[in-house]
């Protein structure tokens, strides 16, 4: 049976109807051994304040809705254990993003930035149904299925320093799931996609900070597929000075 | 100027990279010996005598590996300076902080090409 | 207390109907945490920027003669000379360090028909190109071949 405990959780408020500006609001509450940060915030808006407004779906780390900063680092709140952290509990929206209201942030600049970069299969020319399933090998597969595990959580863009202070970088989690598509055997749209790799959100942009890779849930190394984006794009500027570009995927 | 900067970004990213990897090889041997070991006392006078010196670095190995010493930590330096810029709230400065810090490290690299010739 | 965030930070295109709140750094950056080495990493950049000015100087001085070559061995061998390059080569260190951590991964999937090794092997031929190339510069420069 689990021993029920006291936590305070200090977590941000903010009501654009009615405030200038987020503050924050302490909550004492009573905790079990077995929480994650997401039930005590349910806990607090079941039972203690029903204004509260969070982002949360599954409850199991694979919907991505549920990103927070917990005492200062990005976590799925799902996730993270409420055991590991002492009396008190800091949570605050995605850092780097506008916030719509209390824990919940503004993410369609994010869906724009992933739009960009079309990930999606892209062919020149749709194969026919007849021609069956196309088959692809476990090394061609192992090329890109890390970088396609990404729950769009976001968790990485809250870490990056280089998101907080260049609006037009596409960002760690559109470049890794354009960099997936880049590397998969079925897809045709390298070349464009590099091209989008190097207009105004650039991916040489990144620097290095690593962030990315060491919040991300899914360990899907967002700043591997980058840099390995980074490469790609230098080959492709090369080789787009030596040859002429045709119609040529 | 932020069109130009975003077309020759490849090749800067090139240069900032190689000036990471090869620079930062070749310039600890570098340090150790005439930074610090030759300073100190460390190594004997003779290694570093001018004829010595200059008969190891006008030979073509020895010119190209200077001028790598010397243009490799320039790109590196310059491009993770403007990366500090922007990361400190300078992305509005970026076209005029990239082009004084890129400018200054291809002065210093055609400079880096005239000295190499003229050793 | 956090930094504020470029106030256009993941904006969307289409703003919506609601007021929002600026975007705001993490607490952390710059200097605490994980961002402490990533600032500092991106220091480094004043030293190598400045190293690069030091060799363009050192290389001029190889061929201006002898006595502008002694003179420049002479004025290293100041306590201020001696200091900077000592923070030249923990920098130099440190920049090792941190960017191999990180080479291996940054390597393509594969370049034509060729995979990469795996990643210790390349931490190993990282490491050991460095330490074969430093050794080559002491003997070198040091007096031990080539006299």
């Amino acid at each position: 049976m689990s021993t029920a405990a006291k936590k305070t959780l200090v977590v941000t408020r903010f009501d654009p109807d009615r405030d200038s500006a987020p503050r924050t609001q302490s909550y004492q509450i009573p905790v079990q051994d077995d929480w994650m940060v997401l039930d005590a915030l349910n806990y607090i808006k079941d039972e203690v304040d029903g204004t509260l407004s969070h982002r949360w779906s599954c409850r199991m780390a694979v919907c991505g809705s549920c990103g927070m900063m917990v005492n200062g680092e990005p976590r799925l709140t799902c996730k993270d254990p409420l055991r590991q952290y002492g009396e008190t509990v800091v949570v605050a929206p995605l850092a780097n993003f506008p916030v719509v209201r209390d824990l919940v942030i503004e993410m369609d600049g994010f869906l724009d930035k992933l739009k960009s970069v079309k990930p999606w299969i892209v062919r020149a020319k749709e194969l026919a149904a007849e021609a069956g399933p196309v088959r692809q090998s476990p090394e061609q597969l192992d090329e890109f299925k890390q970088f396609s595990m990404c729950i769009n959580c976001m968790l990485c863009y809250a870490a990056c320093p280089v998101v907080a202070n260049e609006p037009d970088f596409l960002g760690p989690a559109a470049i890794a799931l354009g960099h997936r598509y880049n590397v998969d055997s079925r897809d045709e749209g390298a070349r464009e996609r590099n091209q989008i790799f190097r207009g105004e959100g650039t991916v040489f942009s990144c620097s290095y900070a690593n962030e990315c890779s060491e919040v991300c849930p899914k360990h899907v190394d967002p700043a591997a597929a980058v840099n390995q984006a980074k490469f790609n794009a230098v080959i492709d500027w090369a080789t787009g000075l030596v040859l002429p570009r045709g119609g040529r995927q | 100027m932020k069109h130009l900067l975003l077309r020759l970004e490849p090749l800067i990213w090139l240069m900032f990279g190689q000036g990471i990897l090869i620079g930062t090889i070749l310039l600890t041997g570098w340090l150790v010996v005439v930074g610090l070991a030759a300073p100190l006392g460390l190594v004997s006078e003779g290694s570093l005598l001018f004829l010595r010196a200059h008969r190891l670095a006008a030979n073509p190995i020895g010119r190209l590996v200077l001028l790598a010493l010397i243009v490799l930590p320039l790109w590196k330096g310059a491009h993770h300076l403007r990366s500090l810029s922007v990361d400190f709230g300078g992305a509005s400065r970026d076209p005029a902080v990239a082009s004084l810090l890129y400018g200054l490290a291809l002065l210093g690299s055609v400079l880096g090409v005239c000295a190499v010739i003229r050793l | 207390m956090a930094r504020p965030a470029h106030p256009h930070a993941m904006q969307p295109a289409r703003p919506g109907r609601t007021r929002t709140a600026p975007p705001m750094q993490p607490d952390q950056f710059p200097f605490q945490g994980r961002y402490r080495a990533y600032t500092l990493f991106d220091l480094t950049g004043a030293v190598y920027l400045a190293m690069g000015f030091v060799m363009l100087r050192v290389v001029w001085a190889l061929g201006d003669g002898s006595f502008a070559w002694q003179a420049l061995l002479d004025a290293f061998k100041s306590p201020v000379w001696i200091a900077f390059h000592g923070l030249a080569l923990v920098c130099v260190l440190f920049v090792g360090a941190r960017f191999f951590r990180l080479f291996p991964k940054a390597q393509p999937p594969r370049i034509g028909p060729l995979k990469p090794p795996p990643k210790m092997v390349i931490y190993a031929m990282l490491y050991a190109v460095w330490v074969v190339v430093t050794c080559v510069f002491v003997m070198i420069l040091g007096g031990g071949v080539f006299p």
